[in-house]
Formats: structure tokens, C-alpha cells, sequence
């Protein structure tokens, strides 16, 4: 019983090796560019997955390593508690072991001149040794550890430090070595007084970690009397559920309790929406490879249709060619989703440096390092690749085992019938538009804009089905225009095109759609960038912008000192010296931003650009009392309020109810942000310490000798940022450039994998219209002429393409701007045409497709003509 | 005046294992207004010699000459022009294009020569009456019988006025009414425009309406009558 189907099963895979792989290893050239097609998308799939793991991976790794033995934190929502507060938390202890943390991000500048980023904790380590490890390299001769008297003693002097081993060596440090650590914008320097072997926090940051005494630390980020944090690690048999809970209601108004992961889920939430739109966006390009699926297989099927015919009459079952053509794409894909893998790794290495810059900057300082490839991402991409390359082939492969013997073999069944457009043709891409229109409307599921994206996916399918509809008019219309430009070449590539129309149109959309994209991206960014030049117009007035130099990005906790405010202040010609501080707290199930500034002083400048109501010096006014906000308009839109409604936020005083006097626009942060008045912030928060200046100086004063005024007013004990008006507009712009370099490189990806769609299928074409271009030749057409055919079906197939993506990138774009992006990340974008980007977008396809039809003309030209129109 | 000069030609195919030679020392002369019809059963060579007369293909020795020009010598631009402006062909499966209409179809060697749309097909047009499917010129090949699809390819044949007129089994794939109509219609285009025909057949009856009927056996000619 079962010999039969084994013995079937056997014949049926030395047909497959003969009839399918001999073929495809002869063909190697069409082969190669069908595996490279679906590599690069798969390629692109993987290199967004371990690019966006690598973001929250490089936080979550080293708040791992950190955290070590704690099992839950106490904190407070906003930068730090007092620490006289602990003599109230001695209850604690009955939970485990208790330790005060300090942790900051400072800078470190090495005697060979190295400066890098550091993460800072200040412990008292007599009691955090308990929670984590601090074993250290060659200890009194190596031979052991030290007691913890002698630990304590080595941090006793509060300009010393440990460091890590790893760190040292990479720039050749010991023990005894002098390093400038710059914590907020002071610059002090510490004495190497141990070396950390390379494990629990010392793993952190590929060891960029140093150890201080808490009280050192406090004295070095200007927390005096402040703690970050409490690290609880609990005794055995306590479980960490019931003692969450337990501490939870005992903890006094405005402390909270959580477990260290919760900062990285915070940031995987942060970063969610970036990702969302990168991995919807890295998908397009696998989309178009997967249409060169089709074509190849479709080659395949036309090209050996005598051949199936053949098969069919010496009893291969209609099943058996199915199989055969699936089997087809199947070892396609899977060769091609190896290589996606591994090109994908590689991939990986730039897609996270750019968008790092991104990453860093608005979001999270993370180490730029893509994650290592997993099984995970290996099974993604053959679990995406291989049931999509299947389903591409299907059409093809269905038509194949519908190919009659008798008919194949005799060749009578090759005369094409002409295109006829059908009302359904006509009737669906209005409809799926309407649809498109539909979800567009719809409010966001779970924060993300689905309906935005189905939109966007209606009308891609809108376009698709518009194609065969834009090319029968084309054909038509353009038939005499070409004609008369390129004489019977232009004739003949229209008649062509319109008898083709099938099996073109797959094609033609896979190019649409990659073009649509790319219109809608590059519309959106232009309108983008355009709404944010207008808005740094309106906003940045100050002259001078200042920050520590440890401020990479907005969720850094770092502080101006005293000193540069005073040097600030002081300088020839300031106006006015404001000062701004902000900082993360928790809201919702994530993070806002919440700053604080004299609202005084923002009545008289009106920095900001207000939403609602549209003068915000009265929003100012009107929230001066203590008890009003103004909230940026991500946040009003995330979160659904706006002017009249309560926000409640988190303070170490407990919550406190604001009412939002206005909204501003702000596109520095999508986050969503909260601005208070400082003396309310001050009085709630018990901190004053700004994170940015903004100096204001007196028109007739250069900007740049005040710059280097301010920088040598301060000297070699601070290190600050300072920014003229025009550098930190440059700034803004670099940063946002660097944020759609992402985007730019994802979609010439898949362009060019669409371009290589269309010199597939016209491979297709010219394979299945041997014998026409056979007869052509024979009645007299020259190589020239024929390559010129080809090349005109090739730039019309451009240009058909560029044509829809252009209409259908616009409605993509209205779907980008006024949907997706305010659902995702919260910003009004003011809509702008970038004629200039159109047009030289559709001269470059145009010459792209034209280079495209290259290949498949000088195979046309090749036809053995005799051979073709003769049967005997 | 000769149209067609075949000189000793030899034509060799380089096989699996070992060349085939397909035809092995042919010499031939058409004059113009002739109407040769070449026999000899199924690969016997006549289609290879057709190819050659016909400027498909160069021979391996000998020398072809249409109406002067040799074959053997010309590169592919002049192989081409020779085809598009002297010669035209007739084949068993009509090889006219899908894409094009029967006037398009007929009016594209003149076009393909250069000529402007409008004449070539008012040229065109005089053919396509000429043989009977003036009611058709608007039509796809895909809308004609078998019959009218050869008559279409006639007339592209010969619109461009050829010396040599080739045809390999022009009737093969007609039943016995329409290829008798065929054959009428090439004697007529014969005798009326006095164009000089070289038809390959394996039938008799095809071979009775030539002037002269030339056997082929395994490569060589076998008479002549």
C-alpha cells in the first residue's frame, strides 16, 4: 500500500531534478536575479527586526547588568527623592537587602584622548554587594578579594574611582591612572583605585561602566541629599508578586515600587511606534520580490509550455506539473531567504547606525550594536518568505497544469487574444479607494493607526487593480502618439503592450506600488520637513542655546551647574538668560516628557507655536497660577485631551491635578509633553537644576563671539554644547534628515527590486513572443529596430508605472500625513508638493526602465528566427 | 535576368556527436518570373535550402546570390535589408502578428523599411484587395480562418513588390479548398506581378501549379523537371 505513492513520490522527484533544477542551473542568470530579488527583501525584513530588537536589547542589556540580584525598585516619578525619606523606609529591610542608588551618564576623557560615554552608580558598596557583583582584577596580588572594610576604603576619597578592567585596557589604564569624568557640565577628575573584573555591572555597556561611592556621586551630578533610587533585592522564599504589592501600600505618597524591567518595557513602549512604521516599511520591498516570484515561474510556464505539453501526454497528472512549478518557487525562495538572512545580517550593521542617530537622539542612548541573528529571526524569514513565494507561484503553476497536451504540442493554442477591459476592472479601484476613505477614518486600535495602514493597503490594491485599466488606455491612446514620435518601433511596442496586458499588469503594479511609496515618503517627508523649518522659525528665537555636554538626548538626566549659568548671565550684551528643565515621568502605561520654564518669561517671548488657543502668551498667562499646563500636541492627541480638560501627573508630593491651558506644536519628541510653571515644578519636584539654557542676546552682538565667550568663561572645569541660532536650526535639520535616511534607503531597495520586475517580465514577454519577434526579423526588422521596440515597451512600462504611483503616492501621501503619522506619533503636518523631486523622480524611472529593457532587447535580438517560424 | 544563383552550397548544423549536413552541394539558378517548387519528403533538407535562398541563414560553403548580391558575404544589417526590400515569405503557420490587424500586418515589411504609416498602408491596402480580404483589413489574425490568415500573409509577402517570393508549406496546414485557393492565388501573383516563387512542398498537388519542380533526396537534388 504504501510502495505506490513512495514509488510515485520517487519518480516525481527525479522529474523535479531533471525538469526543474537542470533548467533553473542553465538559466543561472534569470535564477540569480529572481534569488537576489527575494533575498534583498528578506534581507531588508531581517535587518529591520534585529536593527529594532538592537534598540531596546542595548538598554534592556544593561539595565540587566545593573540591576543584577534587584528585584524591585523604589523610585519616584520624577528625578530622584530625598534621602531622609529612606529613614522612613527602614521597613524595608524586613522584605531583604537595601540599597540607595545614584546612576548618571557622564563622560569620560582618557589620557590618550579618548572621550566616551559612561554610565555612572554611586552605591555605598558595604551594602550593595549583596545585590550586585564587584569582583576585582589582581586585588592585593591577586590571590583574593577584598574584605569589605578595605572595599569601602578604596572609594573613601570622593574623587576616586573603579572602573572596568575592559574599559582600562582598551585605554590602557591602571590602577593608579588619573581620567576626567564629566558629570552634568562639570569636568572633575578621579583616581583609578581598582579595576572591575568583567562581570555583573561591569558587562554593562561593553564595559563602559564606573563605580563611585554614593556620596561622591551626589556631589558629582549635583544631587546632594538626593537619591535616584532604592534597589531592593528580596530574601529568599519572598515572593516578588506579594511583596510588590505588600510595599506598594506602604510606600509613602509620591514613591512607587516596580521591577527594573519595567524601564525597559517603558522603552520598547517608547520606541513601539517608530518600529511599527519601520517594519511595515521594510515589508514593500519583500511585497515587490515576491513579484518576481511570479514572473520567473511564469517564464518557466511559458517558455516550456510544449514541454509540459509533452509531459502531460506521456501521463504526468495535472497535479504533478502543479507541484512541479510550486517546487519551482519553493527552491527559489528558499535560496533566496538563505541569502536574505545573511545579507540581511550585513544589512543589519548600516540599518542601525542610521537609525541610531535617531534612536539616540529622540528616544534612548542605547550601544548601537544589531542583536546577534537568532533562530527566531531565521524562522521569520523562512516562515514570511517561503508561503509568500508559494502563493506568487500559484497563478503561473495553476496555469501550467492547465496546459493541454494536444494543444502545447501542436502550437495552435500560442495565438493571444486582445485585451478586453471588463466593467469589474473599471469598478474596482474606485471602490477600493472609497474604501481606503473608509478606514482612513477609523480611530486607532491600542494606540497604533491600523486603519491607517489598512487604508494604505486598500489603495495599494486600488492601484493594482487600476493598472490593467491606465495600460489599455495608454495602449490606445498612446498608440498613434508613438507611432508618429518613433515611427512602426512606437507602433509595435503599443501593440504589443496592449495584447500583453495580462500578464503585465502584475508587473506594472509591483513598480506602481514601490513608486506610490515612494512619492507618499517623499511627500510626506518634504511636507515634513517643510512644517518643521516653519515651525524652528517660530520656536527657536533664542540666540544661544546651551546643555551639558553629557545631554546626548532628551531623556538624559543631566543638569547645568551654577557656575554656567552665572558665566551665561554675565556675558557682553544677554538680554535675557532663561533657563529650561525637563525630565522623563511615568504616564499611562509609558513615559512623558514634563518640563518646566518661567511662564513669566514665555508671555514676553511667545516661543512657542500654539495649536490652541492660537495666542499662546494667554495659555501662559492663564497657567502661571500653579495649576495649569500647556501640553504639546502629541500629547494631547495620544492621550485625547485638549484646552478645559484635567491632566493628572505623578509627583513625589503624590498626583496633582493640572488644567491644560494650551496646546503647543512640537515635533521635537513624540512622546507627548507636559509643561509646567517652574515655581510650581520647583515646589512639587524639590529640584531647580536646568537641563538647557536659552541666552538672549542684544541685536548688534555676534552670536559666535558670545558663543566662545560663554565656552572660555567656563573653561576646562565644564563641558558644555553651546549653539548659535544657526547651528542649532542645522542641528535640528541634520537630525531629522538622519531620521528618513531609513526610509530613503528601504525604498530604493525595493525600487530596484521592482526594476528588476520589469526586465524580468519583459524577459517574460520576449520569451513568449519568440516567434512574432522571429517573423519580425524575417520581414525585415533590423536588430535596432527590434531593440528599440523593446526599449520603448520598456520606458512606456516606466512610465505607466511612474504615472499611477505618482496619482496614487498623493492619496498614500494624505494617508501618511493625516493619519498615520498623527495616530502614531501625534504631529500636524502641513501638506506640501515637491514638484521639483516629482519630476526628476519620473526622468530617473524613466531612464531606469529604459536601461531596464536593455537585457531582454538584446535577447529578443538573439531569436534564432528559422528556427522559431519553421515547424516540420 | 537570374534572381537566384545557387552554387555548390553546403550547409552543415554542428550536432550532438557528430555535424549534420543537411545539404551537401546544391547548385540552382531561378530566373525572374519563375515558379520552382521544391519536393522531397520530411528531412530531406528542402527547408534548410529555403532558409538559405530565402537569406535566413548563410551556407557553410558555396555561394548564394540574390539578384546579385551574395549571401555568404553579407553581415546581419545587410542579410536584413536584402530580406526586407527583395524577398518575401510565405510559412506553414501564417506567422502573422497577433497584435496587429491584417492591414497592419500587411503593411509592415514597408514600414519596417522606412516608410511613413500612411503609405505603407495605402500600399497595403491595394494588396490586402488584391487578395480578397478587403472586408478583413480591420480584423486580428485570431478573427480569420485559417485560409484568409495565409492570404493576409501573402499579401504581406509581397507588398514590398520582391524578386524572390518563399514559401514553405504554404498549404500544410489548410484543408484541401482553402490550400487550392492559395495555390491559385500565388499562380496568379505569379503571372500578374511577376514575382519569382520558390515553394517548398512534400505534395504533389501543391508542386502541380509550378512552373518547375525540383526533388530533393538527403540533401541533394535528385532531378529536375
Amino acid at each position: 500500500m504504501i510502495a505506490g505513492p513512495l514509488r510515485a513520490a520517487r519518480s516525481w522527484a527525479a522529474l523535479f531534478r531533471r525538469f526543474i533544477i537542470r533548467r533553473l542551473a542553465g538559466e543561472r542568470l534569470r535564477t540569480a536575479v529572481t534569488v537576489l530579488g527575494i533575498a534583498l527583501g528578506i534581507a531588508v525584513v531581517v535587518a529591520i527586526q534585529l536593527t529594532n530588537a538592537s534598540s531596546v536589547r542595548g538598554f534592556e542589556a544593561a539595565v540587566e547588568s545593573i540591576a543584577g540580584r534587584t528585584s524591585l525598585e523604589i523610585a519616584s516619578p520624577g528625578p530622584g527623592f530625598d534621602e531622609l525619606l529612606l529613614n522612613d523606609l527602614g521597613w524595608l529591610r524586613a522584605y531583604g537587602s537595601v540599597s540607595p542608588v545614584i546612576e548618571g551618564d557622564a563622560l569620560a576623557v582618557t589620557p590618550d584622548g579618548a572621550r566616551e560615554s559612561v554610565r555612572v552608580l554611586g552605591v555605598d558598596v558595604l551594602e550593595d554587594r549583596s545585590i550586585r557583583d564587584y569582583d576585582l582584577l589582581d586585588f592585593a596580588s591577586g590571590d583574593r578579594q577584598p574584605r569589605p572594610q578595605e572595599f569601602l576604603e578604596l572609594l573613601v576619597d570622593p574623587r576616586t574611582v573603579i572602573i572596568t578592567g575592559k574599559f582600562a585596557r582598551r585605554h590602557e589604564l591602571a590602577v593608579g591612572s588619573d581620567i576626567d569624568i564629566t558629570t552634568g557640565d562639570t569636568v572633575a577628575r578621579y583616581r583609578i583605585r581598582a579595576l572591575l573584573e568583567d562581570q555583573g555591572p561591569a558587562r554593562a555597556l561593553d564595559g563602559n561602566f564606573v563605580l563611585m561611592d554614593i556620596a561622591a556621586a551626589q556631589l558629582a551630578f549635583q544631587r546632594l541629599g538626593r537619591l535616584d533610587r532604592v534597589d531592593v533585592r528580596l530574601a529568599d522564599g519572598v515572593s516578588v508578586d506579594g511583596a510588590e504589592t505588600a510595599i506598594r501600600e506602604r510606600l509613602p505618597e509620591g514613591l512607587l515600587v516596580r521591577r527594573p524591567d519595567r524601564r525597559s518595557q517603558q522603552v520598547e513602549k517608547m520606541l513601539a511606534a517608530f518600529h511599527f512604521n519601520l517594519t511595515a516599511l521594510s515589508y514593500i520591498a519583500l511585497l515587490v520580490g515576491l513579484f518576481l516570484v511570479y514572473n520567473t515561474v511564469s517564464i518557466s510556464v511559458i517558455a516550456r509550455r510544449e514541454e509540459i505539453g509533452t509531459l502531460r501526454a506521456l501521463g504526468a497528472s495535472r497535479r504533478a506539473v502543479l507541484a512541479l512549478f510550486l517546487a519551482e518557487a519553493a527552491t527559489l525562495a528558499l535560496a533566496g531567504c538563505a541569502l536574505g538572512i545573511v545579507l540581511g545580517r550585513l544589512l543589519a550593521e548600516g540599518t542601525v547606525r542610521i537609525t541610531s542617530t535617531t534612536v539616540d537622539t529622540l528616544y534612548v542612548a542605547t550601544a548601537a550594536q544589531p542583536v546577534p541573528l537568532g533562530l527566531r529571526h531565521i524562522l521569520l524569514a523562512f516562515g514570511i518568505g517561503m508561503p509568500l513565494a508559494l502563493l506568487s507561484a500559484a497563478v503561473p503553476a495553476l496555469e501550467a497544469s492547465r496546459v493541454a497536451p494536444n494543444a502545447a504540442m501542436r502550437g495552435s493554442d500560442r495565438l493571444e487574444l486582445r485585451f478586453r477591459l471588463r466593467v469589474r476592472t473599471l469598478a474596482l479601484p474606485p471602490a477600493l479607494f472609497a474604501l481606503g476613505w473608509w478606514l482612513s477614518t477609523l480611530a486607532p486600535v491600542g494606540g497604533y493607526p491600523v486603519g491607517g495602514y489598512a487604508a494604505a493597503l486598500a489603495i495599494v490594491l486600488g492601484a493594482a487593480f487600476l493598472v490593467p485599466g491606465v495600460l489599455f488606455a495608454v495602449c490606445r491612446a498612446g498608440e498613434r502618439i508613438l507611432a508618429r514620435v518613433f515611427g512602426i518601433e512606437g507602433r509595435l511596442a503599443t501593440a504589443n503592450l496592449g495584447a500583453a496586458i495580462p500578464r503585465i499588469s502584475i508587473s506594472v503594479a509591483a513598480l506602481a506600488v514601490s513608486l506610490s511609496m515612494m512619492v507618499a515618503i517623499a511627500v510626506m517627508i518634504g511636507s515634513f520637513r517643510e512644517t518643521v523649518i516653519h515651525w524652528i522659525d517660530q520656536t527657536l528665537q533664542a540666540d544661544l542655546f546651551v546643555r551639558p555636554a553629557t545631554r546626548t538626548n532628551i531623556a538624559t538626566e543631566s543638569t547645568l551647574s551654577p557656575e554656567v549659568i552665572a558665566a551665561a548671565s554675565a556675558l557682553d550684551g544677554v538680554v535675557a538668560v532663561e533657563t529650561y528643565r525637563s525630565f522623563d515621568i511615568p504616564y499611562g502605561d509609558g513615559t512623558i516628557i514634563l518640563g518646566s520654564s518661567d511662564f513669566r518669561q514665555e508671555v514676553v517671548r511667545r516661543k512657542l507655536a500654539f495649536k490652541s488657543p492660537p495666542d499662546g502668551a494667554a495659555a501662559f498667562a492663564s497657567a502661571r497660577d500653579g495649576r495649569g499646563a500647556v501640553v504639546s500636541e502629541s500629547f494631547s492627541i495620544k492621550f485625547g485631551c485638549g484646552v478645559g480638560d484635567p491632566v493628572v501627573l505623578p509627583t513625589p508630593r503624590g498626583e496633582r491635578q493640572f488644567r491644560i491651558d494650551g496646546v503647543f506644536f512640537d515635533y521635537s519628541s513624540d512622546r507627548g509633553a507636559v509643561i509646567i510653571d517652574r515655581a510650581a515644578f520647583n515646589e512639587l519636584f524639590g529640584v531647580s537644576a536646568p537641563t538647557n539654557l536659552l541666552v538672549y542676546l542684544d541685536e548688534g552682538v555676534d552670536p559666535d563671539v558670545a558663543r566662545q565667550q560663554l565656552i572660555d568663561a567656563t573653561g576646562s572645569s565644564h563641558r558644555i554644547f553651546v549653539y548659535t541660532n544657526a547651528r542649532i536650526r542645522a542641528e535640528v535639520l541634520r537630525i531629522f534628515d538622519s531620521t528618513f535616511a531609513i526610509t530613503t534607503a528601504l525604498e530604493i531597495i525595493a525600487i530596484f527590486v521592482a526594476i528588476l520586475g520589469v526586465a524580468s517580465t519583459l524577459l517574460t514577454l520576449v520569451i513568449e513572443r519568440r516567434r512574432e519577434l522571429a517573423v519580425l526579423r524575417l520581414v525585415g526588422a533590423d536588430r535596432r529596430q527590434v531593440r528599440k521596440m523593446v526599449v520603448i515597451e520598456a520606458t512606456v512600462l516606466g512610465g505607466v508605472s511612474q504615472a499611477i504611483g505618482i496619482g496614487v503616492g498623493l492619496l498614500l501621501s494624505l494617508v501618511l500625513i493625516f493619519v498615520i503619522n498623527v495616530q502614531s506619533f501625534g504631529w500636524t503636518i502641513q501638506f506640501r508638493l515637491p514638484v521639483a523631486f516629482l519630476l526628476q523622480s519620473t526622468a530617473l524611472i524613466l531612464v531606469a526602465t529604459a536601461l531596464a529593457g536593455i537585457y531582454p532587447a538584446r535577447r529578443a535580438c538573439a531569436i534564432d528566427a528559422p528556427e522559431q517560424t519553421v515547424e516540420e | 535576368m537570374s534572381v537566384l544563383c545557387v552554387d555548390d552550397v553546403r550547409k552543415t548544423f554542428a550536432g550532438g556527436e557528430a555535424p549534420v549536413e543537411a545539404v551537401r552541394g546544391v547548385s540552382l539558378g531561378l530566373e525572374a518570373g519563375d515558379f520552382v517548387a521544391l519536393m522531397g519528403p520530411s528531412g530531406c533538407g528542402k527547408s534548410t535550402l529555403l532558409h538559405l535562398c530565402g537569406a535566413m541563414e548563410r551556407p557553410s560553403s558555396g555561394r548564394i546570390l540574390v539578384e546579385g548580391a551574395d549571401v555568404s558575404t553579407l553581415d546581419d544589417d545587410a542579410l536584413t535589408r536584402l530580406r526586407r526590400e527583395r524577398i518575401g515569405f510565405v510559412f506553414q503557420f501564417f506567422n502573422l502578428l497577433p497584435t496587429l490587424t491584417v492591414l497592419e500586418n500587411a503593411a509592415l515589411p514597408l514600414s519596417l523599411a522606412g516608410h511613413g504609416l500612411r503609405e505603407a498602408e495605402s500600399r497595403a491596402r491595394a494588396l490586402v484587395a488584391r487578395v480578397g480580404l478587403e472586408h478583413r483589413a480591420g480584423h486580428y489574425p485570431q478573427q480569420l480562418s485559417g485560409g484568409e490568415m495565409q492570404r493576409a500573409s501573402i499579401a504581406r509577402a509581397v507588398v514590398h513588390e520582391p524578386a524572390l517570393l518563399v514559401a514553405d508549406e504554404p498549404t500544410g496546414n489548410l484543408d484541401s479548398d482553402n490550400g487550392a485557393r492559395i495555390l491559385e492565388l500565388l499562380a496568379e501573383l505569379n503571372a500578374g506581378l511577376g514575382i519569382t516563387i520558390m515553394l517548398a512542398t512534400h505534395a504533389i498537388e501543391t508542386a502541380t501549379v509550378a512552373k518547375r519542380v525540383v526533388r530533393m533526396l538527403d540533401g541533394r537534388l535528385a532531378d529536375a523537371t
